[in-house]
């Protein structure tokens, strides 16, 4: 074994990171200052408007030099097995990050590392908030170079070879993309919105009625936060489009900070397929996954596999993951889950079960097929939970003295941190403890078959050899069950390494190495 | 069983408990756990009946002998429920995963398989070491699965432990 090569960040990082100094201290100024505008202006006239910017340019200062020193003390390495971190100033950290157990790989540029041309590469692994390790900042074709050799170490893939010097890169194309305007149009009709409109309504009724127009100062923070969440979405979301490769499902998305996300074969944990109330009319879906590393907190950037879709768009995305659903006729099956209500392919509530949930206990429900289990609920915003039975953490059953009464129990799947909680919610009590049990063997037997953790074990070199986008997950070649989606589906990612159009995140220098 | 009616509330005895399947052999916690949890309560309710009798007594106020009062009736509602409690609690090593089950009003079962296990907690508080009982705690990769056995006997806590160590390292997958 060699000996580790320790790199450090590219030298700009400090001038990067220094002004998130800046930022908070302005922030905490406005934040105080708004708060009591008279007190913030008296202070200002008593001592002049020198020592204050003096004092903001001191505390940039600080910010730098501290990025400086930090920049100086951290460093980085790729060993054959691991990649290694070191950072800290006063409280020194090592991090060692297990390659075969990397969760997610992601390029992430904010805005004025973007300008620059830098990339954080963000590798996730399991375990808790902020397990991730990151390095910022590299050169973006460096960050793209060294992600195609951890994903390709990870994979299993051999190289350094005379006939395979350097990491192959992974063929993609791009299977989902999604117009601006749709995201534009979703955003709006998205319930935080609403809530918003909401607001703005209910104080503009309260003025009218009472005829004092400072009311619409305590809603200020209130619209300031949901026009916050409908922005940073819709700036999120922004280019979102999606890719399959033999390294698993490429998302790149983002307006003004841009975030090219690799999840690998078998690593989502969860998938939920949802339709707002206010989307039904358009036909519309969103598509989010649990993988475990992306937290619950950055959720609406991360495990979003497709902002907003139609129908053969979400189960196209839902293929991603899944491309062998296990179902004898996918496309009902998945139509019934999507739309549909009452028994049939679904085992549902049974009638008792309307006295808790008066309005849903018909759609409520689960579906068997031989990948995974598909739960169904939600009367008014729709709900689809799919989950892989190999990835079900373990299983509950839980039941209330109404529940009881009435002969119910609610079955749950326990998935990793993120926004899917598959729910099986008041089936009825012999039919959930038969779920419970029968699914523990499933998943079983499931993981026994499941694919290796190194997705491309047996291939010596990407690219050379064609591969199924999910290898682990489908032995066999995937064909495109579930949603017998547009044309555009690939049945597997075609042997030339051309993407149909260079995303403006990928260099030219990903193709050249090819 | 989709369709039709439903397993009525008279029908309810018929069928076979959802929460005790057939195959399983429950064991039970050590009734320490109930003098610990009696003792926990004690620590927490005695304190405001002393106050309330001392604030009626000393301001002669009928109406204030109602806090103690109502503290005491909580205090006996508690001793009563605590034992049928520490009662429901059970476990069972089945030859894949480990089942844990809790409840009497709101009941609870989980089902961990042993290949899932990330790490396994031994705990014991003050009060627990004085009686000798610790808790074991199996954690997954999910928060959701909530599988704490209290009460064990600090020699079957660790066995426990050990056991669930070996078993989940024989049966070890990734995520």
């Amino acid at each position: 074994m060699s000996e580790l090569v320790w790199s450090r960040f590219h030298p700009v990082t400090p001038a990067v990171k220094g002004w998130k100094v800046l930022v908070v201290v302005l922030a905490i100024a406005v934040q105080q200052g708004a708060e009591n505008v008279t007190a913030a202006r008296d202070a200002v006239d008593a001592v002049g408007w020198w020592p204050v910017v003096g004092a903001i340019a001191g505390v940039v200062l600080i910010g730098f030099l501290y990025s400086l020193v930090a920049w100086r003390m951290a460093r980085f390495a790729v060993g054959p097995d691991a990649v290694h971190l070191q950072q800290g100033v006063l409280f020194r950290q090592q991090r060692t990050a297990r390659l075969d157990r990397i969760q997610a790989i992601d390029v992430v540029q904010p805005l004025l590392a973007r300008l620059l041309g830098l990339a954080e590469l963000k590798i996730e692994v399991a375990g808790g908030s902020d397990s991730a390790v990151k390095l910022s900042f590299l050169r973006e074709a460096d960050a793209q170079v060294l992600r195609n050799e951890l994903l390709a170490r990870a994979a299993g893939v051999e190289f350094g070879t005379p006939e395979v010097p350097h990491a192959p890169v992974a063929p993609e194309r791009e299977v989902l993309a999604v117009e601006a305007s749709r995201i534009l149009v979703s955003t709006l009709l998205s319930s935080a919105a609403i809530i918003g409109l909401i607001g703005i309504v209910g104080v503009a009724v309260a003025i009218a009625v009472t005829g004092e127009p400072s009311i619409a100062i305590t809603l200020l923070p209130f619209l300031l936060g949901t026009a916050g969440y409908a922005v940073q979405r819709f700036n999120s979301e922004f280019g979102f489009r999606a890719a399959v490769s033999p390294d698993g499902i490429r998302l790149r998305h983002g307006f003004t900070s841009a975030r090219a996300q690799t999840v690998p074969p078998g690593r989502v944990q969860a998938v939920r397929i949802t339709q707002p109330l206010l989307w039904r009319s358009r036909g519309w879906w969103r598509v989010q996954v649990n993988v475990a590393g992306y937290g619950v907190s950055d959720a609406q950037t991360e495990s979003v596999l497709l902002p907003v879709g139609d129908r053969d768009e979400a189960l196209l995305a839902l293929w991603l993951v899944l491309p062998d659903l296990g179902a004898e006729d996918p496309v009902a099956l998945l139509d019934d889950a999507l739309t549909g209500t009452g028994p049939g392919r679904f085992v549902t509530s049974p009638q008792s079960a309307r006295w808790l949930d008066p309005l849903s206990w018909r759609r409520n429900g689960y579906a068997l097929t031989g990948r995974g289990l598909v739960l169904r609920s939600g009367r008014f915003v729709r709900q689809v939970d799919v989950v892989p039975h190999e990835r079900t953490q373990s299983l509950g059953l839980t039941q209330g003295p109404i529940q009881r009464r009435l002969g119910l129990a609610s079955v749950a799947l326990h998935s990793t941190p993120g926004p899917v909680s598959p729910t099986v919610p008041h089936l009825a009590a012999d039919v959930a403890a038969h779920l419970l049990a029968t699914q523990a063997e499933r998943a079983r037997e499931a993981r026994a078959s499941a694919g290796p953790e190194r997705w491309m074990e047996h291939m010596h070199a990407r690219g050379v050899a064609p591969a199924a986008p999910a290898a682990s997950a489908t032995p066999e070649p995937a064909t495109p069950t579930p949603a017998a989606p547009p044309p555009a589906a690939p049945p597997a990612p075609p042997a030339p390494p051309a993407p149909p159009a260079p995303p403006a995140v990928s260099p030219p220098s990903e193709v050249g190495r090819s | 069983m989709s369709d039709g009616p439903s397993v009525l509330p008279a029908a309810h005895g018929v069928s076979p408990d959802p929460f005790d399947p057939q195959d399983v052999d429950w064991v039970g916690v050590s009734p320490r756990l109930v003098t610990v949890r009696l003792v926990t309560a004690a620590i927490v309710l005695l304190p405001p009946v002393v106050v309330g009798v001392l604030i009626a007594v000393l301001t002669g106020v009928p109406g204030l002998w109602a806090v103690p009062g109502v503290v005491v009736a909580v205090a006996l509602w508690t001793a009563l429920l605590v034992p049928r409690q520490a009662r429901a609690i059970g476990y069972a090593e089945r030859a894949d995963d480990l089942l844990v089950r809790r409840g009497i009003l709101f009941r609870t079962l989980v089902v961990v398989p042993y290949g899932r296990m990330q790490f396994v907690d031994v705990q014991a508080g003050p009060l627990d070491r004085w009686a000798g009982i610790a808790k074991v705690q199996l954690h997954t990769a999910s928060p959701a699965s909530d599988a704490v056995i209290p009460g064990l006997a600090p020699d079957e806590a660790s066995r426990l432990r050990d056991r669930l160590a070996a078993r989940g390292e024989a049966r070890l997958a990734g995520l």
